[in-house]
């Protein structure tokens, strides 16, 4: 996680608010995703009724129902913006993905979804779009320097 | 006479690594430099890569800062120090589908990519699962599954089913399921002409991470000891461990990690203006020496 120092308690509140609808929209990104993979790569399991889809749409309406009463302060604005414009653009996605799994439809706004929760990521500490706790090439950080 | 040219090249390091994550067990023992490296095989008129490093433009700012990874530098960089660019590649081998070992795929436009379909398929069966078996995603990023789905779609994405022999001539995929991640693979290079296996080189990914995996601390009394972190089996990665021995003609020194730092020392190498080091494992007739002056 990236320096928690200098930030005010009322922007720590919504961090915390926010970091697991974050994770959820990082997560129906994936899925979504990971669907079009096996869809592209000619899997015979992928298909718009694939019940990972349900789910993501399930995963994505919470999530979106905690962003939007999250409450940003003005350091969190740009923040909260991006996570508005990242569920509309998944929003998108999903819906193309449920229509049909076409790849070119529903890689243009998850695209689109992913550079947003990039841009939001990089605003507030706590955000992280790939999980590296405990991970192979996640070392204990000991302030050393080479 | 060797088929290919073969160059184990670091594009970062970590400076200090806490060795039980390397060896299991090995708590409260340690740290060890981390090189983040990725394999380069020229010859036949091909180059190809085991493996292609991380997205420095996505995350190497919260690795740099967060975890300490050291001294990153971009492919175009690390391949010139052997005449090679990246629009050289032309085939890629994802031993598994960690950030650090797939996320660079973008940085490749005219390779294809071979990666196991379990591997893929695994991972969505791991986005299916309620958010408290999120661990099982661990290292995985949204963005490098995006950019599998663009290889995908350019007809870039090799899907592979198990063993596949001959990926390119001398060069075979190896399985191995339920180890460090769903579908792991090792890669093999017969580098003689013939039938003659006797010049065999076994490229491990994650399978292993130092030479303590694969013989263990006492040289007299040769064991196998995991990693220290896997998704799948420690029972199946000291299996796939002996494999690799094995294929190897017995010789762990022939298995590389890509994470030793010993491999420096091992064999011919030399540190690069930019203090990144480039170990010389075999050369093709024709191919002068990219380590010796």
């Amino acid at each position: 996680m990236r320096e928690l120092r200098n930030i005010d308690d009322e922007t720590a509140a919504y961090i915390l608010q926010t970091r697991k609808p974050f994770e959820d929209f990082r997560q129906v990104a994936a899925q979504i995703a990971g669907l079009l993979v096996l869809s592209a790569s000619g899997a015979n399991t992928a298909s718009p009724d694939h019940p990972l889809l349900e789910s993501a749409a399930e995963l994505y309406q919470d999530a979106l129902d905690e962003v939007r009463g999250a409450q940003p302060t003005e350091r969190a604005l740009v923040h909260h913006r991006c996570l508005l414009d990242a569920s509309t653009a998944l929003s998108a996605a999903l819906t193309a993905a449920r229509a049909n799994l076409a790849v070119d439809s529903v890689m243009t706004p998850l695209h689109r979804a992913y550079s947003y929760l990039q841009k939001s990521s990089a605003t507030l500490p706590g955000f992280e779009m790939v999980s590296f706790a405990q991970g192979c090439c996640a070392p204990h950080q000991r302030g050393v320097e080479s | 006479m060797n088929r290919y040219s073969i160059w184990v090249m670091e594009f970062a390091h970590v400076p200090q690594y806490h060795l039980s994550g390397l060896i299991y067990g090995a708590h409260n023992q340690g740290y060890r430099r981390l090189p983040y490296c990725y394999v380069v095989i020229k010859g036949h008129g091909q180059v190809a890569m085991v493996d292609v490093g991380y997205n420095h433009k996505a995350y190497g700012e919260v690795l740099a800062n967060t975890y300490g990874v050291r001294n990153w530098h971009p492919p175009r960089e690390v391949l010139a120090e052997c005449g090679i660019t990246p629009e050289d590649v032309s085939t890629v081998f994802i031993t598994h589908a960690h950030f650090d070992h797939m996320g660079n795929i973008e940085d490749f436009p005219n390779a294809r990519f071979y990666i196991q379909e379990r591997e893929l398929s695994k991972w969505v069966w791991a986005m299916s699962l309620e958010r408290r078996f999120r661990w099982l995603m661990l290292g995985i990023d949204p963005g490098d599954i995006m950019r599998a789905v663009d290889l995908a779609r350019q007809g870039r994405l090799v899907c592979v089913n198990g063993d596949m022999e001959d990926a390119l001539p001398g060069i075979d995929l190896r399985a191995a399921f339920d180890t460090h991640t769903w579908a792991s693979m090792y890669v093999t290079v017969r580098n003689s002409e013939g039938p003659n296996a006797a010049n065999t080189w076994v490229f491990a990914g994650d399978l292993a991470y130092t030479y303590e995996n694969l013989r263990g601390n006492d040289p007299d009394d040769p064991q196998y000891i995991p990693i220290g972190l896997a998704t799948g089996s420690q029972v199946n990665i000291i299996q796939t461990a002996e494999e690799m021995v094995k294929a190897a003609q017995g010789d762990p020194e022939r298995v590389i990690p890509p994470h030793e730092d010993r491999l420096g020392t091992m064999f011919p190498s030399r540190t690069t203006a930019a203090n990144l080091r480039i170990t010389e494992l075999a050369l093709a007739d024709a191919e002068p020496s990219r380590v010796r002056c």
